[in-house]
């Protein structure tokens, strides 16, 4: 197969090819370079952006349908350029891709691309609910251009007038006549002569002529999965692959200072025993995964240096004091007169607690490095094997199915450990990080500590007057000099949920960046959930200060429509005018993030010292629900995990190191402490579509804190929610 | 050393005898429809059926399977067609699914010793497994619907493990 044209950066409207039947097989060419030209190395910029404006697409979506299409005879592939993680996200773009390309969804068959396949890199990264928000657009756009390259081919084909051709389910039949058709297959397979992509992509189906998006479609990877057949990270295997383990180094930061195999070349099963003190790191290939394991143990190590911070001192320094760290938001006066309300909440550590640990295959060859591994960021861990195994190698990654991530495959060093193991031993070896190691050398949600004082006048906010103090979220992952981030002075992953989203005439934020020694960085939502949790909490307090509803409250202080109608949703859903059961009460709670909106109420009620939560009704407006299943499941699901750091899970610190070992000390809920009615409703919306995979957990710690006030009048202000 | 799994009788090198038979199952074996999630018996992916009994192979030393009868996610369905459980979790599948095994063999256990259970035993049979992804209700409305399907099969075929002839 020969390489394809060389496309300009402008080839969105000017590229075409002379290759005969380029829609077969393209995809599987072994190098386009189109990724260098849209420049964007890291995702930092785009992630200010998103941040900061709340709709910049992640990367211009290629338009060349060879990157996301193969047309055979008998199936269509679809190189979904964004990576599951359980999200649903291959099925949602198909969704989208069907729609134009008219097309049966089933009929799709999902490949994940590999880093070679032709998105640029800054396209390979799966992050901050931003895959069907970018893509519902470029995705349309481009089946759509195919579906009228493919019209007129056929028309070419069948000797008549493109107009004169109807598509539907793949196959193009003469409207005068719709026994004479020609399936996309058969089309492609007769071609001759160039394609040529449409300058200016076709006009886009509205709303009500959607007859694929929006339906309750399950997933298509739904077979592979009960089956067993589904791949994941952890499932790589290659022929005479070997296993590895790495050491770990005691504390946060510790360096190894020296290092001898000791007894360890000597264990069963043990085919090498890696040591590289200069770049800290120590590691055993063996026959099996328990040998590699068991043979660490035998290593002769000792580190240096590192930290030795414990909880209480963290906790001193994640304090937020008024007047300290940088003002992001001036409104108005911001002085506070007459009577204050004053509160301070707090967030711990948390663990991402995906249930498959990081895990990666590499084959470290002479001329090439493949490796297999689960990733929300393929271009970072590029850089990272690169750094690994230095040399002038051609790097593959092939992201697999993960089994959760929540943000923690986003930086992760499985792939680079194998590599560099593969490398000492010249065959393809596989690393699987141990519950332990994830709950113990992983990367945190940093703890947060919000003071908010307000003052009311009317029975409405008069001033409010903010300052959060967290641990770094992005500034952690992004490689950005220590003076940049001094100077900006503040995270840009806090800023998601960091303000109250109501008319409030005076109010100042100041955010104080808390550069901790412990790893922390992006967990579901980044800064959202603990965020939400104060400033919601603070909304209730204000509201009791001010003698009104909670809920009207809220409502009070907006004219968003959208806002408004979630609230008001939620209100009628969840019964909150209704008296709750006897013992039971409800708490409301209220987010916008990434450009969708959300209302929670949650219904609560005591059993001794343990929070049971009976009831959970949430109002979402994300826009054009693309697939409703995989977005309730979305939402229940953030529902749940929000649930489980609001109720159960804190890491803590000591010596510079994790106390939690494993789930038995770091336990999560469970089927009998869900809810059984988590009641999911999106709002009917022409808008186009928002985030749906992190918005949803923004609410839940302050409906359930806020509802435990309603209960028994008792404030809690510091998650986890212990009574 | 020999193990029975799904109805076959495969060889296990010697010096695996005594490594967790989650490793010897998805490295050995490459039968990888059994999970790791935690290595201590706690999060459940790791569940798989011995002699009809519910076990988590991570703390299932490999030796003491030897002549019993083990049955993996892959061993459930006969050909293409599914085990009534496995058919419930396709219709209404869980998100990242790496947990489902677990809960799989939950509800196959269940169902064998109680073809109709009340919603309060589907909870007690359910609990002791983690879905991080927060599943909880799709695996209770699962466990229900796979009852209603074994319900709807000829009785000969009803909830017996099915086993490849």
């Amino acid at each position: 197969m020969k390489r394809a044209a060389k496309p300009k950066p402008d080839a969105a409207t000017r590229w075409k090819t002379t290759r005969r039947r380029f829609l077969i097989a393209a995809g599987s060419l072994g190098v386009l370079s189109i990724g260098g030209y849209f420049g964007l190395e890291a995702g930092r910029p785009l992630l200010v952006d998103r941040i900061e404006g709340g709709g910049a697409p992640s990367s211009p979506a290629p338009s060349n349908p060879n990157l996301w299409f193969e047309i055979k005879e008998g199936n269509i592939i679809f190189y979904a350029p964004k990576f599951e993680m359980g999200q649903g996200i291959q099925s949602a773009l198909a969704q989208i891709a069907a729609e134009e390309l008219e097309v049966d969804w089933q009929s799709l068959e999902l490949r994940q691309p590999n880093s070679q396949h032709g998105f640029a890199p800054s396209f390979m990264f799966t992050f901050g609910s931003t895959s069907v928000k970018d893509l519902f657009k470029p995705i349309r756009e481009m089946a759509a251009s195919l579906r009228e390259m493919l019209r007129t081919e056929a028309a070419l084909q069948m000797g008549i007038d493109a107009s004169s051709i109807d598509i539907k389910n793949g196959v193009c039949s003469l409207k005068t006549d719709s026994s004479k058709t020609l399936s996309y297959g058969a089309v492609v397979a007769a071609k001759k002569g160039e394609w040529v992509l449409p300058k200016t992509p076709p006009a886009l189906k509205a709303k009500n002529q959607f007859t694929t998006i929006g339906k309750p479609l399950s997933r298509l990877d739904a077979k592979s999965k009960v089956t067993g057949q589904a791949v994941y990270s952890m499932d790589a295997q290659a022929k005479g692959m070997l296993f590895g383990a790495v050491a770990r180094a005691p504390r946060f930061g510790a360096k190894l200072e020296t290092a001898r195999a000791g007894q360890a070349e000597s264990q069963v099963g043990v085919v090498k025993v890696v040591l590289d003190v200069a770049n800290n790191f120590a590691g055993v290939v063996a026959q099996t995964r328990t040998q590699a394991r068991n043979a660490l143990k035998f290593l002769e190590l000792t580190w240096t240096g590192g930290t030795s911070i414990s909880q209480a001192e963290i906790d001193t320094l994640v304090t937020a004091k008024a007047g300290s760290g940088v003002v992001i938001r001036n409104r108005g006066q911001s002085n506070l007169q007459g009577d204050v309300v004053t509160a301070s909440y707090r967030t711990p550590f948390a663990a991402h607690a995906h249930l498959e640990p990081l895990a990666a295959l590499a084959n470290v060859k002479e001329k090439s490095i493949d490796v297999w591994v689960g990733t929300q960021a393929a271009s970072s861990d590029e850089s990272a094997i690169k750094k690994a195994v230095p040399g002038d190698r051609s790097i593959k990654i092939y992201p697999m199915q993960m089994g959760g991530s929540f943000g923690r495959k986003g930086s992760q060093t499985a792939a680079p450990e194998a590599a560099r193991l593969s490398a000492a031993v010249g065959k393809p070896v596989h690393v699987a990080w141990t519950r332990e190691e994830e709950m113990q050398q992983s990367f945190y949600r940093p703890p947060t500590n919000t003071l908010l004082q307000g003052t009311l006048e009317n029975g409405t906010i008069k001033a409010i007057q903010q300052v959060t103090a967290s641990g770094d979220i992005l500034f952690s992952v992004i490689p950005i000099p220590a003076f940049i981030k001094n100077t900006i002075g503040f995270d840009f992953g806090v800023l998601s949920g960091q303000f109250l989203p109501y008319n409030i005439a005076n109010y100042q934020v100041r955010n104080q960046r808390v550069d901790l020694p412990i790893p922390t960085g992006p967990w579901r939502g980044v800064g959202l959930m603990p965020n939400v949790f104060a400033l919601e909490c603070f909304m209730d307090e204000l509201a009791v200060a001010a003698k009104t509803d909670p809920l009207e409250f809220r409502l009070k202080h907006t004219n968003n429509p959208r806002m408004k109608a979630v609230l008001e949703d939620v209100r009628t859903r969840s019964g909150w005018a209704t008296q709750a059961p006897i013992g039971s009460a409800r708490g409301v709670a209220y987010c916008t993030a990434v450009g969708t909106y959300v209302a929670m109420v949650v219904e609560i009620r005591l059993e001794g010292k343990q929070i049971i939560v009976e009831r959970v009704t949430v109002s979402i407006d994300t826009g054009i629900v693309v697939s409703p299943s995989n977005a309730a499941l979305q939402a229940k699901g953030s529902v749940v995990m929000g649930l489980s750091s609001t109720l159960l899970e804190k890491i803590t610190i000591e010596n510079g190191a994790v106390v939690q070992t494993n789930f038995k000390d770091y336990p999560l809920l469970t089927l009998k402490a869900t809810p059984k009615t988590i009641e999911v409703h999106f709002m009917d919306s022409s808008e186009p579509p928002s985030g749906m995979g992190e918005p949803v957990i923004g609410p839940v710690p302050a409906a359930v804190a806020n509802a435990l006030f309603a209960l028994n009048g008792q404030r809690l202000r510091e998650l986890p929610l212990a009574l | 050393m020999n193990l029975t799994i799904n109805n076959s009788s495969v060889p296990i090198p010697d010096e695996q005898r005594l490594e967790p038979l989650v490793w010897v199952l998805r490295d050995t074996l490459g039968l990888v429809g059994t999970r790791y999630g935690c290595g201590i018996g706690v999060c459940g992916a790791c569940n798989v059926l011995m002699d009809g009994k519910v076990v988590r192979s991570c703390q299932t030393m490999t030796e003491t399977a030897i002549g019993k009868t083990i049955i993996t996610l892959e061993g459930l369905a006969v050909g293409d067609e599914l085990h009534p459980v496995q058919q419930a979790f396709l219709e209404n599948p869980l998100q990242c699914c790496w947990c489902m095994t677990g809960h799989i063999m939950n509800a196959v256990e269940l169902l064998e010793a109680n073809k109709q259970p009340s919603p309060e035993q589907i909870d007690d049979a359910m609990n002791d497994n983690y879905c991080r992804c927060g599943g909880y209700n799709t695996i209770r409305a699962n466990v229900e619907r796979a009852s209603e399907i074994a319900s709807l099969q000829p009785a000969s075929k009803r909830l017996v493990i099915r086993r490849k002839t």
